[in-house]
């Protein structure tokens, strides 16, 4: 103990935050998808396995696929399967790390970030934002594998999936917020993550069309907010092109219009579970 | 003096228990206060203490911190409240600086900025006072799963002051800490209240601790059971220490007669 305490000015009510509201909740997003960024990055092992997956999903799924299946469907399924697979690592990847969500619990920093005087909703957004750091780095793993494999995209087309990114990852972590906001075990939070991601990617039609589904699957694919993010990559990749009717389901205009519905709808439900459980016990 | 908590026939009932975990409690506390929340073990102070805090919703009664009211301004309140919760709440992942800059940001009083050399000076300046006071200054960079449970809770104590609160809720703080750390934390803790007047809300098993308080509360089973300072209660007990008073208290009364011997229901 070396300096006086005097000599800090922290006497009790001396410091207050002076800016709005808004910009208040803005900077607790950022502060806490930055946490969640600097744990990744100090953890090259997080960083290793999101450059992995896609060598799995993208090259070993769907390269047997590619070479077994794909014959007759009218389209290049190769890039078909790396659009799908991208969408697909924003959601997976974003789901995943919304499982640190549980592990702030187990290991009580959620009891710092519920004490904070800012919306459940930007500590959840935050959240959000810092998962797809990881779902970004995956979907590059996704483009190194495909360009392996001898996929790649124009640049456009890139840039235009980069622009729908953000609005892809929401929509991932604001659906694994409807579980993992009433979730407290770490060990389920692990098995609810494979339970909604490993679905998703044959029922929203990542690496396999679904143009012909029916009963429930049918019902299945249509309440997935993941099929209209897949539809509307496609959409925007395969714009003016011939086989833009065969590979694309809907309207992109109706797609974003889901993709919005869908993941305001779980955003609110999500965070509300989440704060209720804390809370209300 | 001014209250700032003011707590009015708390309520708290469990979903699954057939009897409240606080029933009834009331009391205030007046700014600059070192309050002493104490009891055994299942008594109802953590729950208070999760009321208080807002981080734990009320079944029943009227809870105002800082004239704010716990569940209308819960934002207003986590403003002016810091919490050292009894479980350790700091990130092991990350340095106890990059800890506290998150808080701080948090809190509303900085920008972030992805490293401590782009953050304002004067956050620099105020976090490594606040490090030089605690004896921390080298550890200000080291992560926090590298360091003491001792050191630890000192840069937890940091965190919660940087946004200078009106009231400091510590549910045992010393929980697991050796002799030295308890003491050292405690002689930081005894300045943090003497020079800039925070408040201090305590609970906490080891009741020498308590000693130094201006008003001990004693809880059990949920309800207030005597509410006085420790000079009182040590004079009216015939004990030296207030952990002669509490522990003769408890085999005196009896957990069972507690209820029927409240001496200060409604203590204030």
């Amino acid at each position: 103990m070396t300096t006086g305490m005097s000599s800090v000015a922290l006497a009790a009510g001396t410091l207050r935050p002076t800016r709005t509201r808004f910009w208040r909740e803005v900077n607790a997003v950022v502060a806490v998808a930055a946490r969640d960024i600097t744990i990744t990055l100090k953890s090259p092992g997080t960083v290793v396995m999101s450059l992995v997956m896609p060598l799995l999903m993208m090259g070993m799924i769907g390269g047997n696929l590619m070479q077994n299946m794909a014959g007759g469907l009218g389209f290049n399924f190769g890039t078909f399967m790396l659009v799908g697979m991208l969408i697909n690592m924003l959601f997976m990847m974003t789901t995943m790390g919304m499982v640190t969500l549980v592990d702030d619990s187990d290991g009580n920093y959620s009891a710092e970030l519920l004490v904070a005087p800012v919306s459940r909703y930007s500590i959840v957004i935050g959240k959000i934002v810092g998962s797809s750091f990881m779902a970004m780095v995956s979907c590059l793993g996704v483009l190194v594998v495909g360009l392996a494999m001898g996929i790649t995209l124009a640049a456009w087309q890139l840039l235009a999936l980069l622009a729908l990114a953000p609005l892809m990852c929401l929509s991932g972590g604001a659906l694994a917020m409807i579980v993992m906001g009433a979730i407290k075990s770490n060990r389920v939070a692990n098995i609810a993550v494979m339970l909604i991601t490993m679905p998703q990617m044959f029922l929203s039609g990542v690496i396999i069309p679904i143009g012909n589904s029916s009963g429930v699957l049918l019902v299945l694919s249509r309440i997935l907010p993941m099929t209209y993010c897949v539809d509307l990559g496609r959409a925007v990749v395969y714009a003016g092109s011939p086989e833009f009717g065969s590979v694309v389901l809907f309207n992109p205009a109706v797609s974003l219009l889901a993709i919005a519905a869908l993941t305001a709808v779980c955003l609110v439900l999500g965070t509300f579970l989440y704060a209720r459980s804390e809370k209300n016990r | 003096m001014v209250p700032v908590i003011e707590v009015e026939d708390l309520v708290k009932q469990y979903k699954k228990s057939p009897k409240p975990a606080v029933d009834g409690v009331s009391f205030s506390v007046a700014e600059g206060e070192f309050f002493a929340f104490l009891g055994p073990n299942g008594a109802g102070k953590t729950t208070t203490i999760s009321i208080l805090t807002t981080t734990l919703g009320k079944t029943s009664g009227t809870v105002r911190i800082a004239g704010y009211d716990i569940e209308e301004q819960d934002r207003q309140v986590r403003e002016h409240i810091g919490v050292i919760a009894q479980r350790p709440s700091l990130d092991t992942s990350l340095t106890a600086e990059e800890n506290i800059r998150i808080h701080a940001c948090l809190y509303g009083l900085y920008g972030y900025r992805p490293s401590y050399q782009m953050m304002p000076a004067d956050y620099r300046d105020r976090v490594e006072q606040l490090a030089d006071v605690v004896g921390m200054r080298d550890s200000l960079f080291t992560k926090v799963g590298k360091l003491s449970g001792g050191m630890a809770r000192k840069f937890e104590v940091v965190r919660s002051l940087v946004h200078t609160p009106h009231v400091l809720f510590l549910d045992e703080p010393t929980q697991g800490l050796d002799a030295v750390a308890r003491h050292d934390l405690w002689d930081y803790l005894d300045r943090v209240r003497r020079d800039w007047g925070t408040t201090v809300f305590l609970t906490t098993h080891y009741i020498d601790e308590a000693e130094s308080a201006d008003t001990v509360c004693l809880i059990n089973r949920g309800r207030i059971a005597l509410c006085c300072p420790p000079e009182e209660m040590k004079l009216s007990l015939g004990a030296d220490t207030l952990e002669d008073a509490y522990v003769d208290f408890l085999r005196k009364d009896g957990a069972d007669h507690l209820d029927a011997l409240q001496l200060g229901g409604t203590a204030a």
